[in-house]
């Protein structure tokens, strides 16, 4: 019966934004009120279905409801979810009141068209997160684009139409290179299963994984091409800080909080699992682009004095962890990057809904012009307080379970990632601290300093007299609470999202770890042959790779270097008698075997 | 023999056609008064449909005559509602001459 | 009791949500001060019911609840209770109930009253966390989370820039050392397979286990030392990560004393002691630990000689203290760096709070030059400081004195037992330490309480506010007008108090600490070196001047102390004329001393400025070199678009010649493959 409703997630906003559109005339809170009453009932519909989802398991992404479509081609729309798909979908659910009460006096033209646009935005977004037929899929996630174009391009600021047309342009071309490799997977399965053809992402991914190497490197480079965009990575990033900055509130927040998941969402639905052999190959490089990112834009958020693009370069910069945890492939590191993106989405998603509410005050973002402005709005600046703060990965608030994770798996991530590059994007967590209280420095505390708010005409003259600066309405307080309280619950108690997230995870990641193990034991056989044939003097045996491995020499005088520690080390350091066993495991049992 | 020297093949039939549309092209690309080049994409159109008659004949096959005979409907709703545009056009400009439409010059 | 255990910490935290919601309704604000003492309170009673259910040296596990759990990474708020955390407890709800009393009388009438006490209650919280964690995440929540109490409450008067950026460079510089403690934390988790700390397969347990079965030294282990180290140095202000502290006074100076001199700060010497088998598993650790303390030890001493400003000679003062605990902890003696985190906590607690007293009755004045002779106006204020200053100095039997001696002696034994002359050094520079340590404390004193009476009021700069407080009996607005005068008892009960722990903590409490910290974590592992000493009952080997080290070293520093108190007597009472002459006399030195070594210029320069240049080329690069790329790639297609537009020339004619030529090319086509 619950099945049922989960097509409904989809249809519901599709039929608000339908209704919208036919009663367009009436009056603007009429259309608000409507546009609220839609997002709540979407907002019920997924929680009646998280309430009886079986969390403690976490779901199977089985197709639950299908509506055919073009079936000759194989083409259906397939509805099913895990515990990381839901958790997303609620993500966005939520999202979409809270921005539909914050935007309640933000948007003055063509009310109507801007929730319609939403709607549309946030039926797209759930299809993304529930299709289970990838075709679906990329429809939803190419049609994201159009509403988020419209909402930049006709509520934006003074340089909107240029950031409508860069976020579509960049999105846009690498996911038609996507389509490509969809494609190319679908024929591939078709070939493999005589001829039948379905879009089934089970089914693809299962037979996407016999793919040979190379043709999983292509597929690989076309997945990234449509998502590291949008995640986004190092080089293609430039989008994002300008369409932050000129989007409207409502589409800033979207764009934070949901959009920018589905890259990373696609990489770990589609890209690892289908090509393991290419992500365990490209994953250092992938990684550090991720770092690079992480570090350089973290610099540039600390220069900036518009401070939407802060934290519009603040997003690539933690958007970066993310990425860097997904390609670790173990638990703690890809659990660490699913919780980021949800706790990504609820803080700066947050942060951009305060900074919205000071823009509406005053009409500027620039930092220069404003400080102290907890002076003038004390629980503003509260909030903006503790978001910046949730986002700067404070222990006990959200933001710092994902980020440790995500270093915590790139650390120990054998033969991928290792100590250096968990290190090196640590960096990254001194300047998030930098640039996010450089920002809170400059704008909540020090003297206080308003901005004018004075509106003049061309000759100088004041048209409109200054507006008394307020605090927050209880509007606007309804709209922060839930953002805080679910930053702090997810800080303090992030066990039951990460227990349920653990088995979804667990066979995302497992081709790759399958992958992995099959090199090692391939590697440990090298290692064997070379030490039996080669020079039997300088090669070590089994037993002390393992001591090696563990990073445990049994003479004080052995010359060890840090160099052990890295990946490339360990690499050809493995154990050999137990392939299953992780490193922690053998420790423990070393050491058990010498303590007495 | 004689009767067959004078029997009228498809190749009649086609040939005719093709001189029809090739004349009706002709026409249309060396004329600039716009009802002469409109009169003349209604010959290229009478040379396709004896075309089709002539398939149709020779192939036993009725659904081409048919078709014919919507075609002339559609043509002769469409060569009022193009003369109407070239009436429109010659308002406008005072002058058939399809060359002071040039609009579309990149 | 023993079930409250997990609990402890969660009552200043409730404690800190009632003051939360306080900020936030005017009407409730004077609620806040009581509602964090009494939560601060229950954690000390409580503490002291979790005390006395366990048994003597006895240890305890309790999980409050389950944290972070993905795999085999298991991070629960599970907290640890043996001796060396009840030594800290006590500690830190003694001293934050004490400081939260006070606050109550000295931040009455201020705007963010509520905001203050909603700070010191999550402190406590967070330093209870960090104390009683059992798994080094949740001491890194601890850890960071007082880190943030630290900025907001140093930034709590946030109009002054001065103290936005102070709070920020606390913050930003702990971050340094907590990435160092983060490195450290995940080196521990590839090595020892666990976070947890104590108990059967904890890091500690397994740390031994690798000490009595040899040295195994491994580059694991040589570097997770290195790294924590860099977190406690971090949050202890020790060279090279100690700019923050003298910054950090830019707070309300209850703060300065529960925060940034009596509990955070020392969480790093905490953490060493705690962690100390790790530390032992790397033979350059904790001689590293103990060589940074010496350090730091005198050249923040030196630092102190020079300043003006009351509130930062006692801040550079605390950095010196807590390289002399560093200095102990490195030189195995866990339990002189404890003690003398334990003494350390009440006299500087008592300092600051006097010179708070001092500041508060001067509208906030705080430069020594423009007071003198106070000890009329405020005599119970004067005295209690005098008894701080004799603590911090070293006097004989007082608490410093025994802490203070008990780190040299055993850099000293360190030193001639194991015929290591670092140590000896350490052990001479510690004597130096102590004697600029008197002398700039009683420079103080003296000038601030003795000598003819005159004073100059500062700009109040905490006070100013339109809404509250003027009305009031302490306020600000009264003080202006009559002058200095005498605190309230408030204020100073809670000062008493701690005045009485200065003088006797070091007497009554050697025992106690000594034999808490040889049951604890922090018992240095006793085949470790060169030396087989238990320093648990003070037996030693070693002798100088034919006496037991200890009784050497208290007759060398009691000495040593009198002699500061002495020329600080000479140069600031009785010939004020003649520290003027010497001062210019060595105008080089002063100066240099007085500009703190120039260090903050040289970071400047040196980090911060090539930094924020970096950032803005890269931020050059992103708006016109990668945006630049993308800009030329994207102007391809109107290029070509353009290229093929004059073939578009938007006559009939030409479109029916394009359509006849498709046709043709068309048939072509199809004859030549019909052919």
């Amino acid at each position: 019966m619950i099945e049922k409703l989960v097509p409904f997630q989809v249809i519901v906003p599709v039929l608000g934004a339908m209704s919208l559109l036919i009663v367009q005339h009436v009056a603007h809170k009429l259309v608000r009120a409507m546009a609220l009453l839609w997002s709540l009932i979407g907002l019920a519909i997924t929680a009646i279905i998280a309430i009886n989802f079986d969390w403690s398991t976490g779901g199977s992404f089985e197709t639950l409801v299908t509506i055919p479509w073009a079936e000759n081609l194989g083409l259906e729309f397939g509805f099913g979810y895990d515990s990381i798909s839901l958790c997303l979908v609620m993500l966005t659910s939520l999202m979409m009141p809270l921005i539909t009460i914050a935007s309640w006096s933000a948007v003055v033209k063509r009310i109507a068209e801007f929730h319609i646009w939403l709607l549309m935005l946030e039926a797209a977004m759930i299809g993304v997160f529930l299709a289970t037929d990838i075709i679906f899929f990329y429809v939803c996630f190419e049609f994201t684009l159009i509403p988020m174009f419209f909402l930049i391009g006709i509520w934006g600021s003074s340089r909107r139409l240029q950031a409508a047309k860069m976020f579509f342009l960049y999105t846009f071309a690498g996911s038609m290179i996507t389509l490509v490799g969809i494609i190319y997977v679908a024929w591939f399965h078709a070939n493999l299963h005589g001829g039948e053809w379905t879009f089934g992402i089970k089914a693809l991914t299962a037979s996407a994984q016999q793919m040979s190497y190379h043709e999983q490197f292509w597929v690989m480079m076309a997945f990234l091409a449509g998502f590291a965009p949008k995640v986004p990575l190092f080089p293609v990033h430039t989008w994002l800080p300008l369409a932050h900055t000129e989007a409207p509130m409502a589409g800033s927040v979207d764009l934070a909080a949901v959009l920018l998941k589905l890259g990373t969402y696609g990489i770990l639905r589609f890209a690892l699992p289908m090509c393991p052999l290419a992500a365990i190959v490209i994953a250092p490089y992938i990684t550090v682009l991720a770092i690079i990112g992480i570090l350089y834009t973290a610099l540039i958020c600390w220069v900036q004095s518009d401070i939407k693009k802060l934290v519009a370069y603040s997003s690539v910069s933690h958007m970066g962890f993310c990425v860097m945890g997904m390609f670790a492939f173990n638990a703690t590191g890809v659990a660490g990057s699913v919780t980021y993106m949800i706790n990504h989405g609820l803080s700066t998603g947050a942060l951009f809904i305060c900074i919205g509410m000071m823009y509406e005050r005053f009409h500027t973002r620039d930092m220069n012009q404003m400080s102290g402005l907890i002076r003038a709005m004390p629980i503003w600046g509260g909030f903006t307080v503790f978001f910046t703060l949730a986002s700067v990965g404070l222990p006990g608030l959200n933001g710092f379970i994902s980020e440790f994770l995500c270093l915590v798996g790139a650390f120990t991530a054998r033969d991928v990632l290792g100590p250096p590059y968990a290190i090196v994007a640590g960096i990254g967590m001194i300047f998030a601290a930098m640039y996010l209280l450089y920002m809170v420095g400059r704008v909540v505390f020090g003297p206080l300093k308003l901005p004018s708010t004075e509106q003049t005409d061309k000759g100088g003259h004041v048209i409109a007299p200054a507006a008394k600066i307020a605090d927050l309405t209880p509007r606007e307080i309804g709209t922060l609470i839930p953002l805080a309280v679910l930053c702090l619950y997810l800080g303090l108690y992030p066990k039951p999202l990460l227990q349920s997230l653990a088995a979804p995870i667990e066979t995302l990641t497992r081709p790759v770890q399958t992958a992995l193990e099959q090199q090692r034991a391939e590697r440990a056989n090298l290692e064997k042959d070379a030490s039996n044939t080669n020079n039997p003097i300088e090669t070590i045996d089994a037993t002390d790779t393992i001591d090696a491995a563990m990073k445990f020499n049994v003479t004080p005088d052995n010359t060890m270097t840090i160099h052990t520690l890295s990946a490339d080390a360990t690499r050809f350091a493995t154990p050999v008698a137990s392939d299953t066993m992780t490193i922690q495991s053998v420790a423990t049992h070393h050491i058990a075997g010498v303590s007495p | 023999m004689i009767e067959s020297m004078h029997a009228v093949t498809l190749g009649h039939f086609l040939m005719t056609g093709a001189i029809l549309f090739v004349l009706g092209l002709i026409g249309f690309v060396t004329r600039r008064n716009l009802i002469i080049m409109f009169l003349c994409t209604e010959m290229m159109f009478q040379g396709v449909a004896i075309t089709l008659i002539a398939f149709s004949k020779f192939h036993m096959n009725m659904s081409g005559q048919t078709f014919v005979i919507f075609l002339l409907t559609v043509a002769a709703a469409e060569s009022a509602m193009a003369l109407g545009l070239v009436v429109l056009l010659f308002r406008r400009k005072r002058s058939l001459d399809s060359q002071v439409w040039a609009q579309m010059a990149g | 009791m023993t079930t409250l255990a997990p609990w402890i910490s969660w009552f200043p935290a409730l404690a800190a949500v009632l003051c939360g919601v306080c900020c936030f309704k005017p009407t409730l604000r004077n609620y806040a001060a009581p509602i964090c003492v009494i939560g601060i309170f229950a954690a000390f009673i409580s503490s002291l019911l979790v005390i006395n259910g366990m048994d003597t040296h006895g240890t305890l596990h309790a999980t409050a609840f389950e944290w972070i759990v993905v795999g085999d990474f298991v991070a629960n708020f599970s907290y640890f209770i043996d001796p060396l955390t009840m030594i800290m407890l006590m500690v830190v709800t003694g001293i934050g109930t004490l400081v939260a009393i006070y606050a109550a009388g000295y931040m009455r009438g201020d705007r963010g009253y509520a905001r203050f006490f909603f700070g010191v209650s999550l402190f406590v919280f967070a330093m209870l966390t960090l104390v009683l964690a059992d798994n080094l995440v949740l001491l890194y929540l601890g850890w960071e989370g007082v880190g943030l109490c630290s900025y907001l409450l140093i930034g709590y008067y946030y109009d002054k820039p001065s103290a936005v950026a102070a709070a920020k460079k606390a913050f930003i510089v702990n971050r340094i050392g907590d990435l160092g403690f983060a490195a450290g934390i995940f080196f521990c988790y590839t090595t020892f397979g666990t976070v947890t700390m104590s108990g059967d397969g904890g890091i500690i347990e397994q740390a031994r286990g690798m000490l009595e079965s040899g040295y195994p030294v491994s580059t694991a282990t040589l570097w997770i030392p290195f790294l924590l180290m860099l977190g406690a140095f971090g949050k202890s202000a020790q060279l090279p990560l100690y700019v923050w502290l003298p910054d950090a006074m830019e707070g309300p100076t209850p703060v300065s004393a529960l925060i940034h001199a009596a509990t955070m700060v020392t969480a790093g010497v905490y953490m060493i002691a705690r962690m100390l088998p790790v530390f032992e598993l790397s033979p350059y650790a904790l001689p590293t630990v103990a060589c940074v303390g010496g350090a730091t030890a005198i050249f923040a001493a030196t630092i102190a000689l020079c300043q003006y400003d009351i509130k930062r000679i006692y801040a550079y003062s605390t950095v010196s203290q807590l390289g002399y605990m560093f200095i102990g902890v490195g030189a195995l003696s866990t339990a002189g760096g404890v003690f003398h985190l334990f003494t350390h906590a009440f006299f500087k607690a008592l300092l600051f709070l006097t010179a708070g007293s001092v500041m508060h009755a001067l509208a906030g004045q705080l430069d020594l030059r423009k007071m003198s002779g106070l000890r009329h106006k405020m005599p119970v204020t004067c005295w209690l400081m005098f008894v701080g200053c004799l603590a911090l100095a070293g006097f004989p039997f007082l608490a410093g004195f025994y802490s203070k001696d008990m780190i040299l002696a055993a850099a000293l034994q360190q030193g001639l037992d194991g015929h290591n002359t670092m140590f000896v050094v350490l052990a001479i520079v510690g004597l130096v330490t102590a004697l600029l340590t008197a002398y700039y404390t009683f420079r103080l004193w003296f000038r601030v309480f003795m000598g003819p009476e005159q004073f100059e009021m500062g700009e109040d700069h905490h006070g100013d506010d339109g809404d509250t407080g003027h009305d009031d009996a302490h306020g600000h607005a009264g003080e202006n007008v009559g002058g200095p005068h005498e605190m309230p008892w408030l204020m100073n009960g809670p000062l008493v108090v701690l005045a009485l722990g200065a003088l006797l903590a070091g007497v009554l409490g050697q025992h106690w600490i000594v034999d808490n910290v040889s049951h604890s974590t922090a018992a240095p592992h006793v085949a470790h070196g060169a030396h087989g000493a238990d320093h648990g009952d003070g037996h030693h080997g070693s002798l100088l001047f034919g006496m037991d080290l200890h009784l050497a070293m208290q007759l060398i520093s009691g000495c040593i102390a009198l002699l500061g108190i002495l020329i600080a007597w000479y140069f600031h009472l009785q010939n004020r004329a003649a520290a003027d002459r010497w001062a210019t006399r060595l105008s080089g030195v002063v100066t240099l001393l007085e500009n703190k070594w120039y260090v903050d210029e040289i970071y400047d320069a040196v980090i911060v400025s090539p930094l924020r240049a970096l950032a803005r080329g890269f931020w050059w690069i992103d708006d016109k070199i990668i945006n630049g790329v993308v800009m030329v790639i994207a102007a391809i297609p109107p290029l070509l678009g353009r290229a093929a537009q004059p073939w578009q020339r938007g006559q009939l004619q030409g479109y029916g010649l394009t359509m006849a030529a498709g046709i043709a090319i068309l048939a072509f086509l199809i004859i030549v493959s019909v052919l």
